[in-house]
């Protein structure tokens, strides 16, 4: 007779997650005749995310379909995001049925594994004794990819793969993956192309497209993702790649296709109806942009994702349409949602002024510019590019030309490399009849940048770097969002470190300026290379 | 409204009665699988644990049919996600046996595995798994006194093999599951889903220039059925 071995659960903590009682009384059941006892429950993600910040857990089984609240990919994608598993903890999501979500997705949005309903004992035991010594093995990776060590993990997995193991193309993906983060093109590469030697993997041929993306052969990566998408819409993390690879090849009605058809399958991705939606308002479809961006805003408000973007945008779609009393409904939202981020409630007051003067309503405008001309001009660093820019018109027209010379200075200096800000910026000038103070501006402005950049080269090749580095630091308090310039400062530093030794004042410095420099400019190769070189001068840094 | 949205409108009704259906089944099964573990409550002669086996099978062969029908519908669509992964079969062999090993034991049945713990191959777990579970309750069906899951390796992939010691299979099915072209077939009754699916999600798993394949024989090892899925 065959019979699966119980696993002993009596000393692990596990967390159930489902809306639904007589499931959570079966699941406690079935756990319960392996000896556990320490078990939690929560109906949903208002109770669970309480319970998970507040212990640990060894598992958890979690429903994907909770009747309120976020959903279980929400949950679990909020757990890892804030750091509330442990690297052992293993996480099974409960699923009527394999949907499209199963298959995509980063390391950090998968779940170990999927049980598909009958939850019977012998699915649960195996899927969970397996997933617990899975993880056991993964769990120093884990750790290492928590402390942001890259190159160690890629050591450790390198390290089991050179023993006999059940998890090798696990590994070898993961590997894969931590290569294309460090910017080791090449190595992710090699064992991409080795899978599709396998098999036709989606996972290899989206891996080689994102490589052909980020250094920009939009061609390739729409031609190898054609492998994967070719007449089926389960793959969608393929579909996003897609659509970005048929925009920068300027074929924006076949990228709203690709995210449409995405979204037929899968539409609760508040990133990827924002994708849609600035795709769609760049067609001119404003409709589908403002369904879009509604969407957006409404997936992300109870996550982590929620940001002030979607809302800005769903306000500057409204007031295109004009929907004047749409916009501000947006922008008292984003008040409201983000009470607790100073920059957005300025920029959810700031953004009225367009709207009213579109409205009609210009001493109300002039009134509101007057109030927050002080404070858009010391918080101007920290505005998105398309906000200053929606910004200068009006505040020039109302007068306050200040102020929005202030804004565009900043702008400039943030974004000194990219023609196409530079040029929208000397266009706000030029249509208030200003075109020749706007090209001074801007040519100040980005002389300035460069000439930042050029010294600190300089004064390092003169072997300077103290002087260097004074003088980097100071540029990036003028222009803290500058990618270029911060990829800058973090080479000095690192190059200070390999010369002084390992400071961890500087290492941090060093990290904060390369993961803003990602934000800003995401898969920037030099980025990955930096945090490569920063791991190497020392690895007593922890996280 | 024209014909093409009645028509919508049905298969929505359809799908989502499935998924109501095979939602039930699950919780039928669990319930039915309890009340078999609860031996004590039940003397053993009163043929209620014989019945109970028997719906127990029934349920699970009902809910097996559902979740392949929703496979089907997916895959027809173009948005079953199929996944292939490099997995250890004796994982999925030993799954699948503890997943019919209660059935086995009401009817009397001795389930065997002759199973390589080395071997793997790429596959789409579900759909494989799926297959594999309905092989062995239809060999739990027909057979006598043994059943036997055999995993092998194959060229560069796996060879699963589920032998009974029953009947064997019909002349129909013979032909029917060799066939290149399946179809459903509703003189033959429920079988035709079972070896068209099975059918499909061999084909489904292609590579190393070959595809998957899947044949039905008599005679073998116990004597009697012997369902055979190769994937490359």
């Amino acid at each position: 007779m065959i019979n699966l071995p119980r696993p002993d659960l009596s000393d692990k903590s596990i967390l159930i997650i489902e809306d639904y009682e007589g499931m959570r009384g079966i699941l406690r059941d079935l756990l319960g005749r392996a000896g556990a006892t320490r078990i939690a429950f929560a109906a949903n993600s208002q109770a669970a995310i309480p319970l998970l910040e507040r212990h640990r857990y060894d598992a958890v089984l979690c429903d994907l379909h909770l009747g309120q609240g976020l959903n279980g990919q929400q949950i679990l994608e909020e757990a890892r995001h804030r750091q509330l598993l442990a690297p052992h903890t293993v996480w099974l999501m409960v699923s009527a049925e394999k949907t499209a979500e199963m298959v995509t997705g980063t390391m950090e949005s998968r779940p170990d594994d999927y049980l598909l309903k009958p939850i019977t004992e012998t699915l649960l035991f195996t899927r969970l004794s397996r997933q617990m010594a899975r993880r056991q093995t993964l769990a120093p990776i884990e750790q290492a990819m928590r402390d942001r060590e890259y190159l160690k993990a890629m050591n450790l997995t390198e390290a089991q793969l050179g023993r006999p193991t059940p998890h090798l193309w696990d590994l070898k993906r993961l590997k894969a993956d931590l290569a294309l983060h460090v910017g080791n093109h090449a190595h992710a590469r090699e064992i991409y192309l080795e899978a599709l030697g396998q098999r036709d993997l989606p996972w290899a041929h989206l891996g080689l497209a994102k490589i052909h993306f980020l250094e920009g052969r939009h061609a390739e990566a729409r031609d190898e993702l054609e492998q994967v998408t070719r007449g089926n819409r389960a793959y969608l993390e393929a579909h996003d790649w897609m659509a970005r690879a048929l925009d920068k090849l300027g074929d924006l009605d076949a990228a709203q296709a690709v995210l449409s058809a995405a979204l037929t399958t899968s539409p609760h991705a508040p990133l990827r109806q924002g994708q849609l939606g600035e795709i769609a308002y760049r067609r001119g479809d404003l409709e589908t942009a403002a369904g879009a961006f509604r969407r957006q805003v409404d997936l992300a408000r109870q996550t982590p994702l929620k940001a002030a973007d979607p809302y800005l945008w769903l306000s500057r779609v409204q007031l295109a349409r004009g929907k004047a009393d749409e916009a501000l409904r947006a922008l008292a939202e984003l008040s409201v949602d983000l009470r607790t981020d100073d920059t957005a409630r300025l920029l959810a007051r700031a953004l009225e002024i367009p709207v009213h003067l579109q409205a009609g309503a210009r001493e109300r405008a002039r009134a509101l510019a007057g109030e927050l001309a002080a404070e858009l001009g010391e918080q101007a660093n920290e505005l998105p590019a398309e906000a200053i820019l929606e910004l200068a018109k009006p505040l020039m027209d109302l007068g306050e030309k200040d102020t929005a010379a202030t804004l565009l200075t900043s702008l400039v200096g943030n974004n000194h490399e990219h023609p196409e800000i530079l040029e929208r910026a000397k266009a706000v000038f030029a249509e208030a009849g200003l075109a020749e103070e706007g090209h001074a501006l801007v040519d100040r402005a980005t002389r300035a940048a460069t000439e930042s950049m050029n010294q600190g080269v300089k004064l390092a090749r003169e072997g300077k770097l103290d002087e260097a580095i004074e003088f980097t630091r100071e540029a990036r308090a003028r222009m803290p969002n500058n990618p270029r310039l911060l990829l800058n400062h973090a080479f000095l530093l690192i190059a200070w470190m390999e010369q002084y030794g390992r400071d961890l004042r500087i290492a941090s410095e060093a990290r904060s300026c390369i993961e803003m420099a990602r934000r800003l400019k995401p898969g920037e190769k030099r980025a990955g290379e930096l945090l490569t070189k920063l791991e190497l001068v020392g690895n007593d840094f922890g996280g | 409204m024209g014909d093409a949205d009645s028509k919508l409108d049905l298969t929505t009704f359809l799908l989502s009665s499935i998924h109501d259906m095979k939602n039930s089944m699950g919780v039928m099964v669990v319930y039915l699988q309890d009340a078999l573990a609860a031996r004590g409550d039940v003397p053993a002669d009163t043929g209620v644990r014989e019945k109970t086996a028997q719906a127990l099978y029934e349920a699970q062969r009902v809910s097996d049919h559902l979740v392949q029908l929703l496979a089907l519908y997916k895959i027809d669509q173009s948005f079953y996600p199929f996944d292939p992964q490099y997995h250890v079969l004796a994982d999925l062999s030993r799954e699948a046996l503890a997943r019919v090993a209660d059935l086995a034991e009401l009817k009397g049945i001795s389930l065997e595995s002759d199973c390589d713990e080395e071997v793997c191959a790429w596959l789409d777990y579900d759909l494989v798994f799926g297959v594999v579970v309905q092989a062995l309750h239809n060999a739990l069906r027909y057979g006598n006194q043994r059943v036997m899951l055999r995993v092998q390796a194959h060229a560069s992939g796996a060879r699963i093999r589920v032998e009974d010691d029953g009947p064997g299979f019909p002349d129909f099915l013979l032909a029917h599951g060799n066939a290149r072209e399946r179809g459903i077939s509703f003189e033959t009754g429920s079988t035709g889903l079972g070896l068209y699916f099975a059918g499909l999600v061999a084909g489904m798993h292609q590579g190393a220039g070959r595809s998957g394949a899947l044949s039905l024989e008599n005679g073998g090892p116990l004597g009697g059925g012997v369902f055979m899925l190769e994937l490359p």
